[in-house]
């Protein structure tokens, strides 16, 4: 009975085959059960999937309004350029048609390797970029050899352009291909405006932003809720409008606030079409022509902006000029500055990294996002705090040896051998610290920090742009806030001076200058002439006593125009006799030691750039019927009266030169889209 | 015990193979599991005709399908008639050669598609990676047939029989075709279990297996298959970013099989299928068209027809009394089993897109006949499987 071998190992390769087919049995199992959750759990989405896939929305991009200024000068409006694209699926060998279109056209083969790889990632029915900004013979040829070439696309595209370069980049922004975090943002805008405040909040709630993929975001939305159809919908929709080459959406500035009523409406039609695009049937006969976006009009006049950007030269810094009655903003210089129409396509990283690691920051929009010191520019506004306390007579006056003793600590005068008895009118006309100091401690922290507010510091506008610093008014509460720590009786000194804690914008200095040329009038920047309602907080009035201002004026003149005014020679404007008030300031960036103030201070032509103190100067002209006011700040330019006030004085000049303000603004409320939609798509 | 003896001297008895024990052994073919297979072949031939017949340039395909299942089926049945001892001595010489084959597509093979398969010898192009599959199983069986009786239940046992897989899996992966070399991984890890490798050995090397992911991932992979197994990982992740790039192929196949629903949109109404929104359809991509405009019904029902051949395949395996015969049909039909759960998986994003078609529904010539030689295997097994064990010596 002895079992042979072979029957042994028999009996055991049954039950391992049996093993083999329960296995398989598991494995059937979960492919049934996966059949089973696609086709019955989901079955309802993914037909809805199937629907959209078949049924696609044709889409014509609507041409973007333009920017102009308050003349109507363009600035920023599009250009016409030869375009070629390609449709994957209709060329058949992409890399084979791009070496035909290499014959026609400058194509490296390194970007055609990167052109056939993204059609290849692409859906086929999706036209990719060949080559854009085609010279005119280019267009001519491909347009001629197209015939030979199907599936390729030689038409003329629409883009954004600047004409005035630089001298607009930070206002007006610029626009680039939308992204994956605009198109979030884009999709999350429209989204929410559809929901009642409850889901609104609830959606607000989630935090999602552009470092989701909005179709990964669509799937974290609540199943078969509104908000998830909405979404759904939406997406679908704009990023099937921002594929088109000729698509640009707002990144920055005036182009990413207002771009809503610069966009326009997009043509649509539903269509059935198969996978490679062909259409097979309409599904309604809607209209596709689109409706273009309005335009926007800014208040600014293009002359005055060039010509103050030119007598910048080569400092860096910030300017600006209100009408001093309307607070339109005429001018919002911010120097050096970039190129936006070099975003537009893209720019490259090489070119990026240059403009971000250049030390004069031409990225930053130092007008309106700039922070800075104001220094002694911020001397009426402690001397008007000064009076309406009652802390002190004009006439009194304090003794100025060229410093101060506090506590046992000593602060000094930039006169080292000190101004002698000054009142309040020699005090600002020779810009003395140690009255101020002398002021400023009487008056009191929280009274200078709210006469401060009241002239606008430490608030922004929303002008219809991206950015506006609020800057700092420090006081107790914000001190304790902020550092923690209470408020030393010491610090109110440097806030007597404009330094310390305290930081202010140009448009802020602006701001304050045009309130006391005003003697108290309830000026606010302003930019938009048409575009879209901004929203944002409302400002209350601030209400000032006037003759307070009015004796800050006549010290200002004094400035400007007295023998020992610290600007003495900016006064004169040659323009019909016209002076400018104004003051100076100085703001400090580094620390001075006591030891070097032993030996001497350094003077700021012997320290490196980023150690010089900032130049300032504010004023309004004409002296004695105020029309425009003006802030400038030459960034490590040495002293306010020597490197700031020219500068101001020039600006001002032109300004009155000028006179923007007497010409009406220009008639084109509505924008050109009302009549003349482009018949583009129509039968 | 006497049947057996019978069986052997009838086929021992060399010419009287010929006439009658030629339509006896008809009779003994598996008729049921024939008509199985049969079926499954016009159900492709059927989807064909949905995915083409819009297609002036295509519209011949169901018909080619058709007269190459035909040919195969002839090969199956002759290839069913053929005596296990034949196969045998066959295998070994045949695995050398198919080895040989391989070596020489690594020489002197041409490209095609970024694969280097195919060789051609004359007039002829063939594919040695195709003929591998067989080879290894014929090749294992074989060796399990004399090694197993003479060394028992020793583990050193395995070694050779995992050489002669790995060796020609390395050389095909070489090519790169990755579907082809896990389809011989697959046979041939079926035959190892199947002959009784240590269960201590099998989680030792599922063990080693799972450590050495990342390993094969960075340094073994081509750029090409890594990027199928992220775009596969992201799929899983549920984090693929681009339903119109590198994952459009399974998203539209997601949308295709999910949009079928229970009843499915009807032959020749799937919207996904007549719109050509899903590439490869006509081969890989098959299956969507039956779920699709078949549904959920369709769908489960052509996997319950898989499930029938390939159980009835282990059943024949069971009860051949021959160990070659027994682990070559294990063999062949763990091809099948690998064959049609890769496709599915693939097809409903579970698994990444190795490039597996879905046997006799899927176009293809090659894979079809290497499917119906695999079948052919089987039915041997099961005609000839009172066959006494003849050889014990190598040839």
């Amino acid at each position: 009975m002895a079992k042979r071998p072979e029957e042994k190992q028999a009996v055991d390769h049954g039950r391992r085959l049996a093993i083999a087919a329960g296995a398989g049995g598991l494995v059937w199992t979960g492919l049934i059960g996966r059949f089973a959750q696609l086709q019955l759990a989901k079955g309802r989405d993914y037909q809805d999937l199937a629907e959209e896939n078949r049924v696609r929305l044709d889409l014509a991009p609507p041409e973007r309004g333009e920017i102009i200024d308050r003349f109507g000068k363009p600035l920023a409006s599009h250009r016409q350029a030869g375009r070629v694209t390609l449709v994957r699926e209709q060329v058949g060998d992409v890399r084979a048609t791009l070496r035909q279109i290499a014959k026609l056209i400058d194509l490296p083969p390194a970007r055609q390797e990167r052109i056939a790889r993204e059609a290849v990632r692409q859906a086929p029915f999706v036209e990719t970029l060949v080559a854009r900004e085609l010279t005119y013979e280019d267009f001519a040829r491909m347009k001629l050899h197209a015939v030979e070439l199907p599936g390729v696309a030689v038409e003329m595209g629409r883009t954004r352009s600047y004409p005035s370069g630089r001298d607009f980049a930070h206002m007006l922004g610029y626009v680039a291909k939308a992204s994956q975090r605009d198109l979030v943002r884009l999709i999350s805008a429209v989204v929410r405006d559809r929901l009642d405040p409850q889901q609104r909040q609830w959606l607000d709630a989630q935090g999602f932003d552009g470092s989701l993929h909005p179709a990964v975001i669509e799937r974290r939305l609540p199943e078969d809720s509104e908000i998830r159809t909405s979404w759904r919908e939406t997406r679908q929709r704009l990023n099937r409008l921002y594929q088109h080459p000729d698509m640009r959406i707002g990144r920055s500035g005036i182009e990413r606030v207002c771009d809503s009523w610069l966009t326009g409406t997009p043509g649509s039609r539903r269509v059935v079409t198969n996978a490679a695009g062909r259409i097979i049937n309409e599904l309604d006969s809607s209209d596709l022509s689109p409706q273009s976006g309005r335009d926007v009009v800014i208040s600014v006049d293009s002359r005055l902006q060039k010509a103050a950007i030119e007598r910048f030269g080569k400092e860096s810094g910030a300017a600006v000029v209100l009408d001093a009655e309307t607070g339109d903003i005429l001018a919002l210089v911010s120097t050096p500055a970039f190129d936006p129409n070099s975003f537009v396509n893209g720019i490259s990283q090489a070119d990026y990294d240059e403009l971000r690691g250049n030390d004069r920051s031409p990225l930053y929009h130092k007008a309106f996002d700039g922070i800075y010191p104001p220094g002694s520019t911020f001397k009426m506004v402690v001397a008007t705090a000064a009076l309406e306390a009652g802390v002190i007579d004009p006439d009194e006056r304090v003794y100025c040896p060229g410093h101060y003793r506090f506590g046992n600590r000593t602060w000094h005068c930039w006169k080292r051998g000190g101004h002698g008895a000054m009142n309040m009118h020699e005090a600002i006309k020779q810009s003395c610290d140690t009255y101020f100091y002398e002021v400023s401690k009487r008056t009191g922290v929280e009274k200078i920090a709210e006469v401060s507010h009241r002239f606008g510091f430490g608030d922004s506008w929303a002008l219809g742009m991206t950015g506006g610093a609020e800057g700092v008014v420090p006081d107790d509460a914000w001190k304790r806030q902020a550092l923690g720590e209470p408020w030393y009786e010491g610090e109110t000194l440097n806030y007597g001076i404009g330094q310390g804690y305290l930081t202010a914008t140009p448009l802020q200095l602006a701001l304050m200058t045009a309130r006391i040329a005003t003697e108290g009038r309830f000026v606010e920047p302003n930019l938009l002439v048409v575009g879209p309602a901004i929203e944002g907080e409302p400002h209350p009035a601030p209400q000032f006593e006037r003759e307070i201002l009015q004796r800050m004026k006549e010290a200002m003149f004094a400035v400007t125009s007295e023998w020992g005014g610290t600007a003495r020679r900016a006064g004169e404007l040659g323009v019909a006799g016209a002076r400018m008030a104004g003051k100076t300031g100085t703001a400090q960036v580094r620390r001075i030691s006591a030891e070097e103030r032993a030996s001497g201070v350094i003077a700021n032509e012997d320290l490196e750039r980023r150690l010089r103190d900032h130049a300032l100067f504010v004023g309004y002209a004409p002296a004695e019927d105020p029309k425009y006011a003006v802030s400038v700040i030459v960034e490590h330019g040495g002293s306010g009266s020597r490197a700031a006030a020219p500068v101001a004085r020039d600006i001002m000049a032109e300004a009155l030169r000028l006179d923007s303000r007497r010409a009406p603004y220009v008639q084109r409320m509505a924008g050109r889209s009302a009549g003349a939609a482009p018949a583009k798509g129509a039968p | 015990m006497d049947v057996s003896v019978q069986v052997g001297t009838g086929s021992a008895g060399g010419l009287s193979f010929a006439r009658s024990g030629l339509v006896r052994r008809l009779a003994q073919l598996p008729w049921g599991l024939v008509l199985f297979i049969v079926a499954i072949a016009l159900i492709g031939t059927g989807m064909l005709h949905s995915v083409t017949h819009d297609n002036a340039a295509e519209a011949d395909l169901p018909l080619k399908h058709l007269a190459r299942f035909a040919v195969a089926f002839a090969v199956m049945i002759v290839l069913a008639l053929v005596p296990l001892r034949y196969w045998m001595r066959l295998a070994l010489p045949v695995y050398v050669m198919t080895v040989l084959l391989l070596v020489a597509v690594e020489f002197f093979g041409e490209m095609r598609g970024g694969a280097q398969r195919w060789l051609a010898i004359g007039p002829v192009n063939v594919q040695p990676s195709e003929f591998m599959k067989l080879a290894l199983v014929l090749v294992l069986a074989r060796y399990y047939h004399t090694a197993l009786p003479k060394a028992g239940g020793r583990y050193l046992l395995h070694v050779p029989a995992l050489a002669l897989m790995l060796l020609p899996a390395a050389l095909i992966f070489k090519q790169p075709d990755f579907g082809t070399t896990l389809a011989l991984l697959a046979s041939g890890g079926a035959i190892i279990f199947v002959a009784g490798l240590p269960w201590r050995v099998i989680a030792l090397t599922g063990l080693i297996g799972a450590t050495s992911v990342p390993v094969v991932y960075n340094y073994v992979l081509a750029e090409y298959q890594r990027e199928r197994v992220d775009t596969f990982v992201e799929q899983i992740a549920g984090q693929s970013t681009d339903a119109l790039g590198d994952g459009y192929q399974i998203e539209q196949a997601k949308i295709a099989v999910g949009s079928g629903g229970l009843r499915g949109k009807g032959y020749l109404k799937g919207t996904q299928s007549q719109l050509d929104y899903i590439p490869e359809q006509h081969t890989d991509f098959i299956l969507t068209v039956v779920a699709e405009e078949l549904g959920f019904f369709g769908a489960s029902g052509l996997l319950l027809l898989w499930a029938t051949i390939i159980g009835w395949g282990l059943y024949i395996a069971w009860r051949c009394q021959q160990l070659f015969g027994r682990l070559a049909a294990a063999g062949a039909v763990a091809m099948l089993g690998f064959y049609v759960v890769f496709n599915v998986g693939m097809v409903l994003g579970l698994l990444p897109v190795v490039g597996v078609p879905m046997p006799l529904v899927s176009y293809g010539g090659t894979a079809m006949l290497t499917v119906m030689a695999g079948f052919g295997v089987v039915l041997a097994a099961d005609i000839h499987r009172k066959a006494p064990s003849s050889a014990h010596g190598w040839f």
